[in-house]
């Protein structure tokens, strides 16, 4: 219910969900939308041949021939209360969180198949052969990669944001230990370092294709999915180093901490030290340079300030002498 | 046991001291990322227009401020400077990007300060009367959306910033109009200049 309220909201057209897995024939999964009720054929009759549970041969047919009718028509709001929950779940729906529910929106199918694709990532690259690959894992076809209509760069956006809840979630962890009062507050500049530290070490399996991965994000189509990923993270990091500025700090900051971040992840692509010291060590350098500026900046601003004082305790004086600050 | 009866002493004592220090949250978290954006821009464009009206305040005390008008000024732009103190907190807590262009309304704002209290007391006086009209139907009709939606979600924010602030600004209108803004040469001109002026820049703060 929770997933049909969720795909419902998402503003698509969703009108049916699909679900692909290779659950008893008994059940009639639904797709919507003639080109993914073509895919879900396709993966059906794939699923079928390929799956090692012998599906029961009558209700095969049967499910197949009740499958095409509802292929080919608009598939209306499937209820799926009418669907009976005596549908065994498989492992993969209980892997995928859903307990209990029969029904995968084709986002969550999606999702899993861009994580099973990761692991084959090495061998492949960031390219439709991972996603091929993972979607082989599943039992899946490799067509279902036809739902992935940005090829690679869904591959890649998929990994960059996973990464970044994973490190929202850490902070989001520490935060609420320090808050507890079971660990102390870091430094800002200390916090910044680890947080940067433990996001590119999420790169660290990828190491060797990720300038291609950076190469795919960087393509025209995929910047501004790729920025909007980038800014919310920097907007975590720095909300959760204590920043509630709301004034052109909050935006000196945040410019800040990408440069750094940028910077770091360029060096640590072609870093050949052990465990990427040479990265942390850059990182820490760049770090403290910010941190001077920042003072630097504010010593600036004192001494300017400092310097007008002077400037009309002068001016004030010379027109005392001149006798012009009389009252006449 | 006068140890336990100590931890739950010290337990009730967080609990209090927890409940104090939590700034009453005036926002409900939001349901999607439309309610999100649509509350963001509101906000933003509120935090810039508060900001503004205190650099135009600053700007009017810079001339008059050892005038007669001086203390009349500075009370109005006291007011202002705790609604900027709220949405300051309110932004914060909410993780709202504040508009890039706080520069260029600090400069603006008080150089039409400024340059409306060279022309006098009058002139100052009328160019409160303007901006506060601008803010008063900007925050209206942030009233206005926000009871379409829905009122019970909204009425925190409603009640705090959108009323008691509509209600402060509508105050100074009345005063700026109290005292003799009608009286320059060239009020409707004026008038006219900077309302349109308050209304491109709410436009852009909500964008930009």
């Amino acid at each position: 219910m929770a997933a049909l309220l969720r795909g419902l909201r998402a503003g698509r057209t969703l009108r049916g969900l699909c679900s692909v897995v290779s659950a008893p024939p008994a059940a009639n999964p639904q797709c919507s939308g003639l080109t993914r009720g073509i895919h879900c054929a396709a993966l059906r009759l794939q699923d079928e041949s390929k799956s090692d549970k012998p599906p029961p041969s009558s209700s095969s047919t049967t499910h197949h021939e009740h499958y095409q009718t509802h292929s080919a028509e608009q598939a209306s709001t499937s209820d799926p209360a009418a669907e009976e929950a005596s549908r065994p779940n498989t492992s993969y729906q209980d892997q995928s969180g859903e307990q209990g529910e029969e029904y995968e929106t084709e986002e969550q199918l999606q999702v899993r198949i861009l994580n099973a694709a990761l692991e084959f990532v090495p061998l492949h690259g960031w390219s439709m052969e991972a996603i091929a690959a993972g979607a082989e894992t599943l039992d899946l076809s490799s067509a279902s990669t036809g739902m992935f209509y940005n090829g690679a760069g869904d591959l890649v956006l998929h990994f960059v944001s996973h990464c970044n809840s994973q490190l929202t979630e850490i902070l989001a962890e520490q935060h609420k230990q320090v808050q507890l009062g079971q660990a102390e507050q870091k430094r800002t500049a200390d916090f910044l370092r680890d947080a940067v530290e433990t996001r590119l070490r999420m790169h660290i399996p990828y190491i060797e294709s990720w300038p291609q991965a950076m190469s795919i994000l960087l393509l025209p189509h995929n910047i501004p999915n790729s920025l909007k990923h980038l800014s919310t993270l920097v907007d975590d990091i720095w909300f959760y180093a204590g920043d509630r500025s709301t004034d052109m700090n909050w935006y000196t900051k945040r410019a800040a901490l990408t440069g750094i971040y940028n910077t770091t992840e360029l060096v640590m692509v072609q870093d050949s030290s052990t465990d990427f010291q040479d990265t942390w060590n850059f990182l820490d350098n760049r770090i403290q340079d910010v941190v001077n500026m920042a003072g630097t900046a504010k010593q600036v601003q004192s001494t300017g300030e400092a310097v007008v004082q002077g400037l009309m305790g002068a001016a004030f004086t010379l027109k005392n002498l001149t006798g012009l600050n009389q009252k006449r | 046991n006068p140890t336990v009866g100590y931890c739950i002493y010290l337990l009730i004592l967080e609990r209090v001291f927890a409940a104090f220090c939590q700034t009453a949250h005036v926002l409900p978290p939001p349901r999607d990322s439309e309610e999100k954006e649509m509350l963001d821009r509101m906000l933003r464009v509120d935090h810039a227009g508060e900001y503004g009206a205190n650099r135009i305040y600053a700007g009017q005390m810079a001339v008059l401020g050892r005038s007669r008008t001086g203390p009349l000024i500075q009370e109005m732009w006291d007011q202002e400077k705790k609604h900027l103190e709220k949405f300051n907190e309110i932004l914060a807590e909410n993780r709202v990007r504040p508009t890039a262009l706080l520069p260029l309304w600090n400069i603006a704002g008080f150089v039409l300060g400024a340059s409306s209290a060279l022309l006098g007391k009058e002139g100052a006086m009328a160019c409160t009367v303007a901006v506060e009209e601008s803010i008063s139907e900007h925050y209206n009709s942030q009233i206005r959306a926000l009871m379409e939606k829905d009122p019970e979600r909204y009425t925190e924010l409603l009640q705090v910033s959108n009323k008691e602030f509509r209600d402060d600004e509508m105050e100074h209108h009345d005063t700026g109009l109290e005292h003799d803004a009608e009286s320059i040469p060239g009020y409707w001109l004026l008038k006219k200049r900077y309302t349109t002026g308050c209304k491109a820049a709410i436009y852009v703060s909500q964008r930009v």
